[in-house]
């Protein structure tokens, strides 16, 4: 184990150094192929209006997609500082927070067949795009903040302005302290009214015709005829299945960009759908694949892990996978219960279940610490020696509780006794829940278990009455604490069908009998309030709010047990002269890659 | 004739009709199946997955919505006739999806089904004529290796030494043959191989056991008696005789296979139809399951029908009404 330990933090310390490897003969040119394991799985077949996927975003924001502020596809807190990309710089926000306004640099040019200059029409026009469900929408909610964006339906949007061809100004309905970051995701990016208007309405078709404002293109994009909507077909460089493959951008002007930004090495950039993990991991061995999307074999990892390799990557995933209790549900209506729940439970079991230190570190709080720049690092209020779970501490903590009925610090009332957990079918899962029932059967707590094959569903709906369940994990859209808490926590966000709010904090008993929830109702702890200040807060005083809110939720109200920070975790080819950690998306900053 | 074949086929529209109604069923009825949480995003709100459920016609019973899954099918969609509509995980239309694997899995049935038709008769037929000697022996030796062996193991080892040690073979994925024959064939041999053992050994001992069966019936003896060769015996009365079954096998192993290579695919990344209908089981995704269950019942009643016309060709004393 103290190999592993130590050779895992070897690698990590090699990322942490800088854009990982970095050798002597980088240079341009080259081919550089990704296995892409089983298929893309893409939200909107790349449309990036409606395109959810962290892989793809990380492909549009380094090679297709610029925005107005963006990343330099770097590791660490360095990955997630805004800089100005296609704006001349980030701007500061006027009238009291509400109004941001963006000047667009000269220069900026769409790949063939468009072939023009970026303007700001062209970003109004991805508005429009992004305000009609239809065109496949993910996450068309971070926009309602502007003004008639909501009720635009891809007609107007009243908040939205553009004085002239290089300025474009957003008016919001409130000061959102998050709104540049919302600006860097790949949706918000310019595209063509000339091309996108014969996709008007049909989610999914646009991907595979994409208008490049970035250093690569589709392949084929440049031979697709734009005259005619009848005349456009498919690119060649996509399939939507099997292969995406981007050539250079004839059009893209190096000089509009920064190296910091986006280098932009190989000629090519291959992704290939693979249906064997294996031979993925056999054409990386061979130099054929320079990179993955795909989870490692533990076999591979080893090998990689013992040979201290610096072809293994592993990086902060700022992804938090916990065990969520039900605050309406008993015996987790209980904050004594909860309490004893976070302090018996073995997180290093749990860890290792996952496949241990390479897989992740143990989660100490909710929110993953690159995002609160390490500020909240050393807070970790159910910690025990090696994270093994204190059961003495566990049973201190049981003894204010009603369920306690004997007073021995166990939950001995019958509420306590087969209590009805939510399993899902994967392989960690599976491996867990032995951890799960041992450790809380060390004060009391006894469940039945429920085993489903895809279980968020079942736990997304409030009616189901779920009181803990173990498959939850959460990733953050961009750098900011507000991707976590306001789906996870806010009461009013809670809906009948593809809830998210697990633990249903801040329900109130109107919405429980609208919601058919039967458990106990009365007094459960909202954040409300407190989610609302946090959210229109900036810089410093903004980070401030959310470790505070952090904090609370982890001693005051407790709807988790958080128990691993999950690594995202790449094996890269020898042939690969360089290769970075883009935190943004949490994949490999193709910006920045090389091979030989 | 003409009339048995239109009854068939009749008879094939009601039963993937019915294998259809019963697909959509299932799916429909799953308890985690509801496929607005996909296109809501991470945080969807309850208006968000009202309009996908109206959008897709969630919000009505499953009768209806398999009612105007049938009508999109007869009338065509925006993707053409028929329509199969699109797929619930990338948007990709079903139709294209499909055309796009079938010839990577029909390839490689017919190339292996070519194999181990060939090869499987010829040494269950070698097998059975030297029967009890040691080339008998050696060929159901082979038959019987070939049915153990898992063909995600022999696949594996065929790429380690056939691709990666001796570089004899292409490797993994599918190369279409507009890239060329050598590029084509360098990467379908080793899955034809590999897919074909395992039928390959099944057929010949079907053919031995057939043949051996065959040639000792009554008219075998009148055959020898009459003083025809050995030769004559053997491939005009006796393997004729005993090919009848492995038509009907044959028929319905390449239907089955079309839906069903998927260990085949995986191995060697070829990601046919088979490979599709494992993926979009698992991800619930209903149009696409239903875009290959249709190819695949398709395949299966058709072949039925291939084969029992063959039959009637075959045995003269089949008749059809």
């Amino acid at each position: 184990m103290g190999l592993v330990v130590a050779a895992v933090g070897a690698s990590v310390l090699v990322a942490a150094g800088g854009a990982g490897r970095a050798k002597s003969q980088v240079g341009s040119g080259g081919t550089f192929k990704v296995g892409w394991e089983q298929s893309f799985g893409v939200t909107d077949n790349f449309d990036p209006v409606g395109e959810y996927l962290a892989e793809a975003i990380g492909i549009h924001s380094n090679l297709l997609t610029r925005t107005l502020v963006g990343y330099n596809h770097v590791q660490g807190a360095a990955g997630n500082k805004l800089v100005a990309d296609i704006a001349t710089s980030v701007p500061k926000p006027t009238n009291g927070g509400k109004t941001y306004t963006f000047h667009i640099k000269q220069g900026v040019m769409f790949s063939p067949p468009v072939n023009r200059q970026v303007t700001s029409a062209d970003f109004l026009n991805e508005f429009k795009r992004l305000a009609s469900p239809k065109d496949g929408q993910e996450y068309g909610f971070y926009y309602n903040v502007i003004k008639g964006f909501a009720s635009g339906k891809g007609k107007t949007i009243s908040g939205i302005t553009t004085p002239n061809k290089s300025t474009i100004v957003f008016n919001l309905t409130a000061p959102t302290g998050d709104f540049l970051y919302r600006m860097s995701m790949p949706a918000t990016g310019p595209q063509p009214n000339e091309v996108t208007k014969c996709f008007e309405g049909t989610a999914g078709k646009y991907g595979q015709d994409l208008i490049s404002s970035g250093p690569y293109m589709i392949q084929g994009i440049d031979k697709v005829d734009i005259s005619a909507c009848s005349k456009i077909s498919a690119a060649s460089g996509y399939d939507g299945q099997t292969k995406l493959i981007l050539v250079r951008n004839p059009s893209y002007n190096a000089k509009t960009d920064s190296k910091a930004a986006r280098e932009n090495f190989p000629d090519e950039f291959d992704f290939l759908v693979d249906a064997n993990k294996d031979d993925i991991f056999s054409k990386v061995s061979a130099g054929e694949f320079q990179d993955e999307i795909s989870t490692p074999p533990s076999q591979v990892l080893r090998q990689f892990v013992q040979r201290h390799s610096p072809q293994l990557h592993l990086n902060s995933g700022d992804r938090t996978w916990y065990l969520t209790m039900n605050l309406t549900a008993a015996p987790f209506d209980d904050i004594h219960v909860r309490k004893a729940m976070n302090w018996v439970m073995d997180k290093h079991a749990l860890v290792q279940a996952w496949g241990g230190p390479t897989v992740g570190k143990v989660a100490n709080h909710i929110v993953p610490e690159t995002l609160f720049n390490n500020q909240l690092a050393e807070f970790a209020p159910y910690k025990t020696p090696g994270d093994r779970g204190s059961a003495a501490k566990a049973k201190a903590a049981m003894k204010g509780s009603k369920y306690d009925t004997k007073g021995n610090g166990t939950c001995s009332a019958s509420a306590c006794h087969n209590v009805y957990l939510l399993a899902d079918t994967r392989g960690q899962d599976t491996k867990m829940l032995p951890v799960i029932e041992a450790s809380a059967k060390q004060i009391g707590i006894t469940f039945k278990v429920h085993t489903i094959n895809g279980a968020y569903p079942t736990l997304q709906t409030p009616s189901k009455n779920v009181p803990i369940g173990e498959r939850p994990g959460w990733g953050k859209d961009y750098a900011d604490a507000l991707t976590f808490f306001t789906p996870l926590f806010d009461g009013r966000n809670i809906i009948p069908n593809g809830n998210t709010n697990y633990s249903l904090i801040g329900i109130t008993p109107s919405q429980c009998k609208t919601l058919h929830v039967t458990g106990n109702c009365n007094n459960v702890p909202s954040v409300n309030s407190q989610l609302d200040k946090c959210s229109v807060l900036v810089g410093q005083p903004r980070l401030t709010c959310y470790e505070s809110l952090d904090k609370k939720l982890m001693t005051t109200v407790v709807p988790w047990v958080p128990y691993l920070w999950s690594f995202a975790t790449h094996i890269t080819a020898s042939n690969v002269t360089k290769w970075s950690f883009d935190q943004f998306p949490g994949g490999t900053g193709y910006a920045h890659v090389a091979v030989k | 004739m003409l009339i048995y074949i239109a009854r068939r086929l009749a008879w094939t529209i009601l039963v993937v009709f019915t294998v259809l109604f019963i697909t959509f069923l299932v799916f429909f009825k799953l308890p985690n199946g509801d496929p607005a949480l996909r296109f809501a995003g991470k945080s969807p709100t309850s208006e968000q997955l009202q309009e996908i459920h109206k959008r897709l016609h969630l919000d009505k019973p499953f009768y209806v919505e398999f009612g105007y899954f049938v009508e999109r099918f007869a009338a065509g969609d925006e993707y053409g006739w028929p329509g199969l509509g699109y797929s619930y995980g990338n948007f990709q239309s079903v139709k294209s999806q499909i055309v796009e694997r079938t010839p990577r899995t029909l390839w490689l049935i017919a190339g292996a089904a070519t194999l181990w038709l060939i090869l499987g008769v010829t040494i269950g037929v070698i097998s059975a004529v030297k029967r009890r000697t040691w080339i008998d022996r050696a060929a159901m030796g082979f038959a019987l290796f070939g049915i153990s062996a898992p063909v995600f193991w022999l696949g594996l080892m065929a790429l380690f030494i056939f691709w990666r040690k001796l570089h004899w073979t292409g490797g993994t994925g599918y190369v279409p043959l507009s890239s060329g024959v050598g590029p084509w064939f360098s990467h379908l041999i080793l899955p034809w191989c590999v897919l074909a053992l395992l039928y390959m050994a099944i057929y010949a001992r079907v053919t031995r056991n057939n043949l051996l069966e065959t040639l000792g019936e009554d008219y075998i003896r009148t055959a020898r008696a009459k003083g025809l060769s050995e030769r004559r015996v053997i491939f005009r009365h006796g393997l004729r005789a005993s090919l009848t079954p492995i038509v009907t096998m044959f028929g319905l192993d390449i239907a089955l296979l079309v839906g069903g290579a998927i260990i085949t695919e995986s191995v060697f990344n070829l990601q046919g139809l088979g490979w599709l209908a494992i993926t979009s089981a698992t991800t619930q995704d209903l149009p696409d399951v239903l875009g290959v269950v249709l190819v695949t019942a398709t395949a299966v009643a058709v072949m039925n029908l291939v084969v029992d016309i063959v039959y009637a060709f075959l045995d003269p004393r089949v008749r059809y009404a």
